[in-house]
């Protein structure tokens, strides 16, 4: 069983994409990242990342229908898998035991 | 741009280069145009499209340098779950060998057709390159050849001669200077006949100097080379023998060193025996020390050495030809009356030691082999193409269950691995066949010339080969079906598999392109094999100058020690064939000095009077002494003057028969006969009396200028009697045995064979890999033949419903004929114009490398491609036929 391991950036695509449940495509996706990390985030970036989440078995996606708003192009929605909402939970689990102790000095203003 | 409400078309074109992947590519080109839409809202259309296109650019390239880059996801140190199993690398590789192999089993005829087709290709490839191997790139296989030199000299501008042997003084002083080039060995010609046996024999030996067998590594395998002082005279009677001879005419006596030969009538010591198989150089037989006198030595003018030389340890090809150039080019400043025209030449032992013509030959040959395995590879690769197409569904299905393109990928490439595997192993035998039926054709007397012939076998370099074009092979023929397989769309394939509509647009066009590749590569390889087998026959049977029916030849040498003086060698010619004369079945008999495709030739340099041409400037003619009865035995015709009679005496006018093209070149507008040359720049002055037909000597040597002399002026070593008979020529062998034994009973005869004998062994290597380009041509025109019906096989029974919609419509039978026959004929159309091109300029390259024993034939090229059309058309029309006679209820509910 190899594990999977996730980039700081694919905890944060991850967890936009949870945030955003059935509404998650790209484009919001990367607007609730810089808009909760105060980051810029590359598109180009935010595409290989959502690719290769999904080449790791954390994300899954579907195509959504065609808009006339997006000039007759379809929206690709995504999903945490059941092995994506493992990968989040262990990675959420090791940065807290590694913080536990140092609320203290993390959480001063 | 303010007025472009939409988004940049390049950019987006840009991302749908770098995507591949289709839905990606779409909600990416959406994301943008959303996006786009929402910012010219705030910013304008100007701005928007600005940023689009940016944006565009930018994706495009980080997302495609991801792609290209990195396939694999980084790797972070935080563990945090496992994925699904995968196991060891292996375990997919198993299972895909074992679904290769299933789908291997499933189709056997196809699979057969696939074997068979490659497996004879390979053969046909892998025999060519073992002769190419043996008796062209490594036909001495000795520890140490690589740095083994043959140093020459060459004259500029020399048509005849690409490389000249080498004089003693010039040698002795190359030894002394060189730097480069450590141990020297000299060799010199030696046709010794050996006697004092029951039957006297000619040898073709050599003499050599000392170390001679050191430098080429061969030590006797009994007893020993020679040494330094038994190139001295009076020492120099010693003999080392080859295995061969040592087999053939002593029994393989091990206690024969020591005890004495007679050769040329002089006792010689045998002092070793030549490893077997050790011939060098040409075919040698035996071997004696050189033992030159003082003046000998300082002799600058016979160029009678042969030169070999092993480079100084460090020094390298290109010094030694630099330093020999330097030391022949001072020779040639120090020496301008005999060394004005020499330059040095340096090669190596395999190119110096080979005949400079062969390697063209059987290059040709080999280039026909690829051809055919271009072809079978075309063959192959719409035979799979075609089985591709048929399992689309089955891959659409695998990738619609989850399959990775890679997987398909790599499955096909293995099903086409294990074919040629499969075919590899099948061509061995085939390969056998080949190589016993090269070796079986060749004559064992044109063999002995020809060194590295015994290499010809199977071995370990050849296999390799053969696997290494195989495995070039499947690369080739699998990889077109792999790369359709996985650019084959799921959804389409499985929206299509359940009514069959006529095939993709794209997939007909790259078949129809390799059937035509196929047609177009086989008329090419059959045009050169017709040619070639054209000139093969025309080298036996065609225009030769002469009658080779019915005359027996003798070919034999004259020692120098009983025959130094002229009048006795012509005594013994006048003697042989005044005891021949009395045979009933004789009915004229002749001599000559070289009967025409003897081995060797002789030529002088021709100088006309009238013309004060200086020694260079002057042209070759073939130089031959004969006597008036040789011409009637070889039915040579005399078409003007008057044939050497007892008139031209020694001593008096020195008269000549000289052939019809030497008279056109020199004398085209006035009469030959009466006019005067000479044969050496000094020589004296010689009449023309009568003018000859012109004789093909033989076919390397395609000139026809020939001067005879008569046996009365001249006296030849070598002597050839020409013996026609009534009825087989062969019945006479033993009187003329008898002949020459009652006037000599120490003399050899080299060669007694009937003239027809000779002249098809001197073509024996031209005919053979003539016939075996035929071989070549004919594979190629039967695969590509069943190249061409399987693909319209394929195409027609992927139309069936098509057939049957028209003929429920009302067309009738010829109709649908010609509606699937019309891509056949533009296809074998194609074919043919491309192989036509390619016909000819290969028949260009062949005009000038059979030095015009061939020319491009139009016509043959017409029927050839006529021929080859035809029956393409026949294996188009056979299922377009079938097709036609389908009932169109059947049609319909078929698929």
């Amino acid at each position: 069983m190899p594990p999977i391991y996730l980039g700081e950036f694919e905890y944060a695509v991850l967890l936009a994409v949870l945030h955003l449940d059935e509404g998650a495509y790209a484009v919001p996706v990367r607007e609730l990242i810089e808009q909760r990390t105060s980051r810029p985030v590359a598109r180009g970036a935010l595409y290989t990342g959502l690719d290769r989440l999904e080449a790791k078995g954390c994300l899954k996606s579907r195509m959504g229908d065609p808009s006339d708003e997006r000039g007759g192009k379809a929206r690709r929605y995504y999903t945490v898998t059941a092995a994506g909402m493992k990968a989040i939970r262990a990675t959420h689990g090791a940065f807290a035991s590694l913080t536990k102790g140092l609320e203290s000095i993390l959480e001063r203003p | 741009m303010t007025h472009s409400p939409a988004p940049s078309k390049l950019a987006e074109s840009a991302l749908s280069f770098v995507v591949r992947d289709t839905d990606q590519r779409e909600s990416m080109i959406g994301d943008l145009r959303e996006e786009y839409a929402r910012y010219a809202r705030r910013a304008g259309h100007e701005r928007a499209a600005r940023w689009h296109f940016r944006q565009s650019f930018s994706i495009a390239v980080r997302y495609g340098f991801t792609r290209l880059f990195r396939r694999k996801p980084p790797v972070r140190w935080i563990t945090t779950a496992s994925m699904e199993p995968a196991g060891p690398w292996w375990t997919g590789l198993t299972r895909d060998v074992l679904y290769a192999r299933r789908a291997i089993v499933q189709r056997p005829l196809l699979s057969f057709t696939v074997v068979v087709t490659l497996a004879l290709a390979l053969a046909a490839n892998s025999t060519t390159f073992s002769l190419m191997d043996a008796l062209v790139l490594r036909p001495y296989r000795f520890a140490g050849v690589e740095r083994l030199m043959v140093a020459t000299t060459v004259a500029p501008n020399d048509a005849f001669f690409d490389r000249i042997n080498v004089t003693a003084a010039d040698f002795r002083e190359w030894r002394e200077q060189s730097m480069t080039i450590k141990d020297w060995a000299m060799y010199q010609w030696w046709d010794a006949n050996l006697s004092g046996v029951d039957v006297p024999e000619q040898v073709p030996g050599f003499f050599v100097s000392p170390g001679f067998f050191e430098l080429l590594g061969s030590t006797p395998i009994i007893g020993r080379g020679f040494t330094e002082s038994e190139a001295q005279r009076g020492q120099h009677h010693r003999v080392v023998l080859g295995h061969g001879l040592w087999t053939r005419r002593f029994a393989s006596d091990p206690n024969i060193i020591g005890k004495s030969v007679r050769l040329d009538g002089e006792p010689y010591e045998v002092v070793g025996i030549a490893p077997p198989g050790f011939t060098t150089p040409d075919g040698a037989e035996l071997w004696a020390p050189i033992a030159l006198t003082d003046q000998q030595w300082a002799d600058r003018r016979n160029e009678n050495f042969g030169v070999l030389g092993r480079l100084a340890d460090g020094a390298t090809v290109e010094q030694a030809r630099a330093e020999l150039t330097t030391i022949v080019d001072t020779q040639r400043r120090e020496h301008p009356d005999s060394n004005v025209r020499r330059f040095a030449r340096v090669m190596s032992f395999t190119g110096g030691m080979a005949d400079p013509g062969a390697g063209a030959f059987i290059g040709i040959w080999q280039g026909a082999a690829l051809l055919l395995l271009l072809i079978a590879c075309a063959n192959i690769a719409n035979l799979l193409m075609a089985r591709g197409a048929e399992r689309s569904s089955e891959y659409a299905l695998r990738l619609a269950l989850g399959a990775s393109r890679a997987r398909i990928f790599t499955q096909t490439l293995i099903e086409g691995l294990l074919l040629s595997l499969v075919a590899l192993v099948v061509s061995v035998p085939l390969l056998a066949i080949g190589l016993g039926l090269s070796r079986a054709s060749i004559p064992a007397s044109v063999l002995r010339f020809i060194p590295g012939w015994s290499f010809i076998r199977i071995d370990v370099t050849l296999l390799l080969a053969t696997a290494l074009l195989g495995t070039v092979a499947m690369m080739v023929f699998s990889l077109l079906p792999a790369i359709q397989a996985v650019r084959a769309q799921v959804s389409d394939t499985l929206r299509q598999s359940g009514r069959s509509l006529t095939p993709g647009r794209n997939r007909q066009w790259l078949r129809s392109m390799l059937a035509a590749t196929q047609i177009a590569l086989a008329l090419a390889l059959l045009f050169a094999s017709t040619m070639s087998l054209d000139a093969a026959d025309r080298t036996v049977n065609g225009v030769l100058g002469f009658d080779k029916r019915n005359v027996l030849v003798a070919q034999l040498n004259l020692p120098e020690r009983n025959y130094g003086d002229a009048e006795t060698r012509r005594r013994f010619i006048t003697d042989v064939m005044d005891a021949m004369r009395g045979i009933p079945a004789v009915t004229d008999i002749g001599a000559t000095s070289m009967i025409p495709n003897a081995f060797n030739n002789t030529s002088r340099r021709f100088f006309p009077e009238g013309q004060d041409l200086k020694e260079h400037e002057a042209r070759f003619a073939q130089y031959r002494s004969a006597d008036s009865a040789y011409f009637a035995a070889m039915k040579i015709p005399l078409i003007r003057g008057r044939q050497f009679d007892d008139s031209d005496r020694v001593d008096g006018v020195q008269v000549a028969i000289v052939s019809r093209s030497l008279a056109n070149y020199y004398w085209s507008d006035s009469d030959p006969i009466g006019k005067r040359f000479k044969l050496a720049i000094d020589g004296p002055w010689i009449t023309v009396v009568g003018v000859s037909g012109d004789v093909v000597h033989n076919w390397f040597v395609r000139q026809f200028e020939t001067v005879y002399r008569p046996l009365t002026q001249t006296a030849p070593y070598s002597v050839a009697f020409a013996v026609r008979t009534v009825g087989d020529p062969n019945a006479v062998a033993g009187d003329l045995r008898r002949a020459v034994s009652k006037v000599d009973a120490d003399q050899p005869i080299a060669s007694l064979a009937a003239m027809e004998t000779l002249v098809d062994e001197r073509a024996a290597g031209f005919a053979f890999i003539a016939r075996a380009l035929g071989v070549v041509g004919a594979i190629a025109l039967v695969l590509s033949i069943m190249g061409i019906y399987s693909l319209m096989a394929f195409l027609t029974a992927q139309r069936t419903q098509e057939i049957g919609v028209r003929m429920a419509l009302g067309a009738g039978r010829w109709q649908v004929v010609r509606a699937i026959t019309s891509r056949a004929i533009v296809i074998t159309a194609i074919g043919a114009a491309i192989g036509s091109a390619l016909a000819l300029g290969l028949g260009r390259v062949m005009e000038s490398l059979l030095f015009g024993l061939v020319n491009i034939n139009l016509f043959q090229l017409a029927s050839l491609v006529a021929a080859l059309a035809a029956v393409a058309l026949v294996a188009a029309y056979l299922p377009a036929r079938r097709a036609a006679q389908v009932d169109p209820m059947t049609a319909l509910r078929e698929s």
